[in-house]
């Protein structure tokens, strides 16, 4: 069950609605370990002093503001917490405004805003309002020292369930007129090449269905991780000691027809199992495949 | 242009149609005599295409026309023709299953005259049920060299406890398939065969290259090791090939192979669709075992 991350209340007005907040992404990206190349050690990353070169505990670890070329000022986490200890536990509604205002661009990261103890009838009350109204409140939170612009709306397919949708500030948002290839304004197109464009966009025209979508190259990682890990190919963790050497398949092979043949002329009821000496003789036919002529072992009928 | 016949094919309607068109001009051999060859040969070539994803190889005009490659089963075909859902490079890609009569008479009559099939079936398309060493000459080495070449990668296989079954590719080389049958992957249907055949290349310098590098083939066999793939299909027992005339690629007996390759009379291990027809009569499936006979990998020596 996913774990809340920040517990507060929305407010607005003389409303108070105690809440909790969860994400509501799961990330499905996969994730790799880094090992050493040679002999699939894990390897870990330490916090080393710049000065000193030694590894510094987390509890030795400030947080610090560059001000100037090698000068910081160092700023305590209670300090920051005493900013503005109200913020770090509401979600202060500012307005409402229509959905259709918000360019989706400046939406970030989607949450679940859940009822705490208690709270459910004023829950209820936001979310029917907010559904009847076909508003969406537009709120500032503050989470883990940053603050937020939020867009709080009720969940879409008729969940009765309220999301809050943290979003970018207005000067976070690149303006595109600062790209160099930003699209010139006296190109035209004529009106038929238009409708045709328009006739096309019609013809493919559908329903927006996301679960119609997959993350096929995350499908082909986990597919090709599988197959590895079916196969020989595991990074296992070395022993820390015992570098091995990767096998010469090539050579395993000549190793074994070797002992194969050893085998044969001492005793072919045996089979071959056990590693070979090494010598690569024999198995150099001049024309034909080999004079020891292999058993028949096809049936032919004719 | 000969008009369009409809008939029953196993309880199903099909519009066959361009019968009389000839495909391979050298012979005169029509698409209605395609449709023929594979409704009679289907019951040896149906245990081989079934549950695999079949790459279609069309020639809409015959074997001196264009050609094009078809992975992606078509959008008009009925109902009735299975497929398996195949992702690959971030779509997935339908594959037509040739599971009965039927559907490999309607895929002839698209003028899919080869069949390329996967060495894996439908429902674990990781796990490739047989391993295949395909021998292609490049000139002047012909089909006696990939013989040889052929017997000495039997005799190896063969002191590693491995059985393998030989069959003409029905164009210039010899494919030698390892049944396997078990519970094994390409990761090391790979490797393995990759490693024989450079061995072979090593033994036999003279006779054997492992790469594909064309300039390294002349007068030499090229072991292709790396149709050991799941992407990868190679041509299937008894398909047609677009080849001058009706050629097909035929299973024969090591007999025969050793025959041919002492008396060096390569055209013994030719076999137009008649004479598989003929040969289907008289010796049943000679591959039968590739899709039955149950070998593992041997576990390698350490060197």
């Amino acid at each position: 069950m996913p774990r809340s991350i920040w517990r507060g209340a929305i407010s607005f007005g003389l409303v108070n609605v105690p809440v909790k907040l969860y994400s509501a992404v799961s990330k499905k990206t996969v994730r790799f370990n880094q090992l050493h190349a040679t002999d699939h050690a894990r390897i870990n990353m330490k916090r080393v002093c710049s000065v000193e070169g030694e590894e510094v505990p987390f509890d030795q670890i400030v947080k610090g503001y560059e001000i100037s070329p090698d000068r910081y000022v160092v700023i305590e986490p209670a300090e920051l917490e005493a900013l503005d200890p109200k913020k770090t536990r509401t979600i202060d509604i500012e307005e409402f405004v229509d959905i259709e205002q918000i360019d989706p661009l400046y939406y970030e990261h989607p949450y679940y805003l859940m009822p705490d103890t208690g709270a459910a009838k004023a829950y209820r009350l936001l979310l029917q309002a907010l559904r009847e109204s076909g508003k969406v409140a537009i709120a500032r939170v503050v989470i883990r020292q940053k603050e937020y612009l939020t867009a709080i709306r009720p969940a879409g397919d008729n969940r009765d369930v309220l999301t809050m949708e943290t979003m970018l500030f207005s000067d976070e948002l690149i303006d595109p007129e600062q790209i160099d290839e930003y699209p010139d304004s006296d190109v035209e197109a004529t009106e038929r090449e238009v409708k045709m464009a328009q006739q096309l966009v019609e013809s493919l025209s559908t329903d927006f269905d996301p679960s119609k979508y997959h993350d096929t190259y995350r499908e082909q990682v986990l597919d090709l991780i599988e197959r590895k890990a079916q196969g020989e190919e595991i990074a296992v963790q070395a022993a820390p000691e015992e570098p091995q050497e990767v096998p010469d398949l090539m050579a395993a092979l000549e190793a074994s027809l070797a002992a194969a043949k050893t085998e044969k002329k001492k005793e072919p009821s045996k089979p071959a199992s056990k590693p070979a000496a090494k010598s690569r003789n024999g198995a150099a036919p001049k024309k034909r495949a080999s004079a020891s002529a292999p058993k028949k072992r096809t049936k032919t009928k004719a | 242009m000969s008009k369009a016949v409809e008939v029953e094919v196993g309880r199903r309607q099909l519009r066959l149609s361009n019968l009389d068109k000839v495909f391979y001009p050298a012979t005169g051999f029509t698409k209605g005599q395609v449709i023929d060859y594979y409704t009679r040969i289907a019951p040896m070539v149906l245990p081989h295409l079934r549950d695999r994803p079949l790459t279609l190889k069309r020639y809409p005009d015959g074997v001196e026309g264009p050609h094009f490659y078809e992975k992606q089963c078509p959008s008009h075909a009925p109902d009735w023709v299975k497929t398996v859902a195949v992702p690959a490079g971030g779509k997935v890609i339908d594959f037509c299953l040739a599971n009965d009569l039927p559907t490999l008479v309607w895929l002839a009559n698209l003028a899919d005259l080869e069949l390329h099939t996967s060495l894996s079936k439908a429902r674990n398309l990781e796990r490739p049920t047989m391993m295949v060493f395909d021998l292609d000459p490049g000139p002047p080495a012909g089909l006696l060299e990939c013989a040889r070449v052929a017997l000495w990668l039997r005799e190896t296989l063969g002191e590693l406890g491995l059985e393998s079954f030989p069959k003409t590719s029905g164009s210039k080389g010899i494919q030698l398939y390892v049944p396997l049958n078990r519970a094994v992957t390409y990761d090391q249907t790979k490797p393995f065969s990759h490693a024989l055949a450079r061995l072979a290349e090593r033994l036999h310098p003279d006779l054997v290259v492992s790469k594909q590098k064309k300039e390294l083939r002349k007068g030499k066999v090229l072991v292709d090791w790396s149709q050991n793939d799941d992407f990868k299909t190679t041509a299937c027992v008894y398909s047609l090939r677009a080849r001058e005339r009706p050629t097909v690629s035929t299973p024969v007996t090591w007999d025969e192979l050793e025959e041919a390759h002492e008396s060096e009379r390569p055209e013994r291990l030719v076999f137009e669709a008649e004479d598989v027809l003929a040969r289907a009569e008289e010796h049943g499936d000679l591959f039968k075992p590739v899709l039955e006979l149950k070998q593992s990998l041997p576990e390698l020596a350490a060197a």
